[in-house]
Order: structure tokens, then C-alpha cells, then sequence
């Protein structure tokens, strides 16, 4: 069993929205619907200012809030720590999006089903990408995904060089980590 | 990002629906036990209380869009028991189902036995018990993640179960009305304690340690939603009604009490009620403010 999760580094990050594009077409999303949310803010003091950007997306978190108050058991625990939605399951309650304190659970709006960050190299075995999308799409390569628990992954040495964090400390144990 | 209320009116007409119909049915209780005599106003009680639930479901079940187009699929709430909702589908199947027995064996004029009363009584007040916990567990919502907030519910569904039947008590059986001194004693006290739970409820959240608890409360008391909160929660909400039945049912003479006139101040008391239970789910559904919004990266 891997665990498998993502880092992001902010300080690489441009803000180009090239992840969230690649994403939508990879999960075939709406217009107005998309699994990646940026926000943004200044920091530095004058006159060394800058703006950092904050890609937030599904954490694939191990105490998920979403798979808990769930009550069809659409929003599960997959294997290999993935959060996972079966829509077949899905009563559209949105429950779930009341529930995720970090509101990166989207709404289609036509099925009314909700949807989020799949992991998709691996959530869609059939004609899912060798690597997530985002991944693959970042310019910057501030983007890397992969297993947590193996320390010899690329990910796992990166989390150890840079130190970098889930965006909320120890809520509901996140597995996307920042670099700030 | 600019942030959307998740769940909108639609959630907040259907979480007062369902406080209400618990509370009638309590209602309808309360008055079998103090008031045995007054058999009509009792039939009201047990006549809003399944309607009033099933309205809500309704609107719950339009509101729920994938399921709505896939009924099949609310077959499978009953699938996590971790989750408060799927307590609520339980509670709330439980008291439909009683609700309806007990509306049919009295209208077929039919002894209903206590303790399917007690029942009815029991999953009446665990529907407004949960309303107030399916907002209470979600942890990124300050203003809703409070053990306060059950409670407050509970008492503003008895509050506004009470107030409908004796609003339509006071047209369907003005003598009745009259009679039910106990009932409305009791009535009174409860917007003098919502009013204690609210005020401290906006107190522990304005103190949140996350700045979305003072977000929150600052749009209830003045900010977006101030012209709602003071003036259809607070005055026609809870000032009103106790000041209307503090005249009433302590200073008025007995025969202005019981005149038509004193009915109907009576009456707009218990209206303004059921205003202020409504917009209380209204204020509390559409006011909370989420922790990683406010900011995203101090948490």
C-alpha cells in the first residue's frame, strides 16, 4: 500500500492557471467548474514585495471531513489514501462541501453531483494520464506527486529538503504539501 | 475568491419545517398532558407537525439535485452511520411514519396510545436536535461548530411548534385558546432563552481563535445581514412576542386577555415567532463564514 500525495511549491509558483486548465480537460469539467483554486496575497515589506500564489485542491486528507458526514458513503476513503467520489452513490446534499474546511469541493452543475481532485494518474486507470495533469502541465515544476511513505521518492526527499507543510498544520491531516 | 454560501434558503426553510413539525407534535403533547380537554387544538398540533416535516422533506429532496434525478439513490442514506444526516433520514422517517398514525387515529376519533405519544414526542425532538448538529459538526464553519447551536435549535423548534398551533388555534378554537393558560405560560419563556442562547452563541463565536468566528458575527450584528438579524429576529423575532404576551398574560385584565382583541395580539405575537424561527435557520445557514477563507494561510 502506498500513500500517495502531492507538494506545491509557492515559491516556484507563477500563477499561470496552466494546472487548473490542463485539469479541466483531463476530467472533462464544466466550464465553470474546476478541482483547482488559487488564492492569492502580498508579501514582503516594501519595496521587496511580491505576490505568492496558493493552489488549493483536494488534500486527500486521512481524517476526511467530506468521506465522514457523507451520509450515501459517495465520498470514501480509496485505496492507497486517495478521497475518492462514486457518483453513482452521490445525492448531490453537498453535505461534504459543507463539511471540507478547505472548500475545494466543486458542484457540477448540470449532473449536480459533487466532484473534486481525483489524483488522476492513478483514479482513472483506463485512460488516465502516466502523470497528473498538473504535474505534467506546471512550467515551473512546482508541482511533484508521489508516495509518501516510500523515503526514497522523489516527494518524500523533497518534503525533508524544503521542510514544507500541509497548508493547515495537523487539520484533518492533509497529504498536499506547501512550500511557503 | 469571493465566497458562496453553500446550502441557501431553500436548506434554511427546510431545517425550520422540520423544527416546527417536532415542536407541534411536542405541542400536541403538552396539551394531551396539561390541557386533556382541549381536543381541537390538540388535532392542530397533530395535523401541522406531519405536513409542516413532509413539506421540508420535499424541499430537501428538490434541493438534493443528483438524487432528485436519480431517486434510487436516497436509498442509500441510510449507508453511514457516522454521519449526523443519516441520523436525521432515520429520526425523520421514524417520526413521519408515527406522525401520520397519530394524525389518522384521531381524525378517525380513536384513543391514540400514550406512548406512541411519547414516540412521536421523542423523535419529534431528536429532528430538531439534529438539525442543529448536522450545521454543529462541520469544523470549518465557527459559527456553526458549537454544542450552543442544538439547543438553540431545539428551543426555537418547541418555540415555533407552540406558536403555530396556537396561531391556527386562534381562529380553528378561540375557546380553546383561552383555556390553554399553562401552554402559553410555558411559551413565554422560550424566546426570553433563545435570546440567551443567541447572545451567547455570537459571544464564543466572536472569539473564535480563527477570525472567521468574528467574520461571522460581525455580518449578523453589522454588517450584510444586521437589517434582517435586529429587525426580523431580535425585535419581531423575540422582543415583540414577549413583550406582546408579558402584556397579555401578566398585566392585561382576564377579560381583555380572553377578548378578540386580546386574541389577536395574541396572534401577531405568535406570528412574529415564527418569522424570527425562520430567519434564525436563514441568518445562521447564510452568515457563517468558513475558517480558510477568511485566511487561508494563518491557519
Amino acid at each position: 500500500m502506498a500513500r500517495y500525495g502531492m507538494l506545491i511549491n509557492t515559491k516556484k509558483c507563477i500563477g499561470c492557471y496552466a494546472c487548473r486548465t490542463a485539469c479541466q480537460r483531463q476530467n472533462d469539467l464544466l466550464p465553470d467548474e474546476s478541482f483547482i483554486r488559487f488564492e492569492e496575497r502580498e508579501v514582503g515589506k516594501y519595496p521587496n514585495v511580491t505576490v505568492e500564489h496558493i493552489p488549493l485542491q483536494c488534500m486527500h486528507c486521512e481524517d476526511a471531513p467530506c468521506a465522514s458526514v457523507c451520509p450515501t458513503g459517495a465520498a470514501h476513503m480509496g485505496s492507497d489514501g486517495i478521497v475518492e467520489v462514486d457518483h453513482g452513490r452521490c445525492i448531490g446534499c453537498l453535505y461534504c462541501m459543507a463539511a471540507c474546511p478547505y472548500q475545494v469541493r466543486t458542484r457540477n452543475s448540470k449532473t449536480g453531483e459533487v466532484d473534486k481532485c481525483r489524483f488522476c494518474t492513478l483514479s482513472s486507470y483506463e485512460n488516465g494520464t502516466k502523470m497528473c495533469s498538473c504535474v505534467d502541465a506546471c512550467l515551473t515544476g512546482a508541482r511533484i506527486f508521489g508516495d509518501l511513505d516510500d523515503s526514497d521518492s522523489e516527494i518524500s526527499k523533497e518534503i525533508a529538503r524544503t521542510g514544507a507543510a500541509p497548508i493547515a498544520g495537523d487539520l484533518t491531516r492533509a497529504k498536499i504539501y506547501y512550500v511557503r | 475568491m469571493i465566497y458562496e454560501p453553500i446550502w441557501g434558503a431553500i436548506i434554511a426553510w427546510y431545517l425550520f419545517l422540520a423544527g416546527l413539525g417536532g415542536g407541534a407534535f411536542a405541542t400536541a403533547v403538552f396539551v394531551r398532558y396539561r390541557h386533556p380537554d382541549c381536543k381541537r387544538l390538540m388535532r392542530v398540533g397533530r395535523l401541522i407537525a406531519p405536513i409542516v416535516v413532509i413539506i421540508g422533506l420535499c424541499l430537501l429532496m428538490f434541493d438534493a439535485a443528483a438524487g432528485f434525478a436519480h431517486p434510487l439513490r436516497f436509498a442509500l442514506l441510510l449507508t453511514n452511520f457516522g454521519s449526523v444526516m443519516t441520523w436525521g433520514v432515520v429520526f425523520l422517517a421514524v417520526f413521519v411514519v408515527v406522525a401520520l398514525i397519530v394524525l389518522v387515529l384521531d381524525l378517525m376519533k380513536r384513543e391514540v396510545p400514550m406512548w406512541l405519544d411519547c414516540v412521536g414526542l421523542v423523535m419529534g425532538l431528536c429532528v430538531a436536535i439534529y438539525t442543529g448538529c448536522l450545521l454543529g459538526v462541520c469544523q470549518g464553519f465557527p459559527l456553526w461548530n458549537s454544542a450552543l447551536l442544538p439547543i438553540l435549535f431545539l428551543v426555537s423548534a418547541v418555540s415555533t411548534g407552540m406558536a403555530a398551533v396556537l396561531l391556527v388555534g386562534v381562529f380553528y378554537a378561540p375557546d380553546e385558546f383561552n383555556e390553554v393558560v399553562v401552554m402559553k405560560k410555558f411559551h413565554f419563556w422560550l424566546p426570553v432563552i433563545e435570546f440567551v442562547l443567541v447572545a451567547a452563541l455570537l459571544f464564543i463565536t466572536a472569539f473564535n481563535p480563527s477570525p472567521a468566528g468574528w467574520e461571522s458575527v460581525m455580518s449578523l450584528v453589522a454588517g450584510n445581514w444586521a437589517v434582517a438579524f435586529w429587525l426580523l429576529f431580535v425585535i419581531v423575532g423575540l422582543v415583540l412576542p414577549t413583550i406582546l404576551e408579558c402584556w397579555m398574560l401578566w398585566l392585561a385584565k382576564h377579560e381583555f386577555e380572553t377578548s378578540r382583541t386580546g386574541q389577536m395580539i395574541s396572534a401577531l405575537s405568535d406570528a412574529g415567532v415564527l418569522v424570527g424561527g425562520f430567519m434564525l435557520r436563514l441568518l445562521i445557514v447564510s452568515a457563517a463564514v468558513p475558517i480558510t477563507i477568511v485566511q487561508p494561510w494563518m491557519l
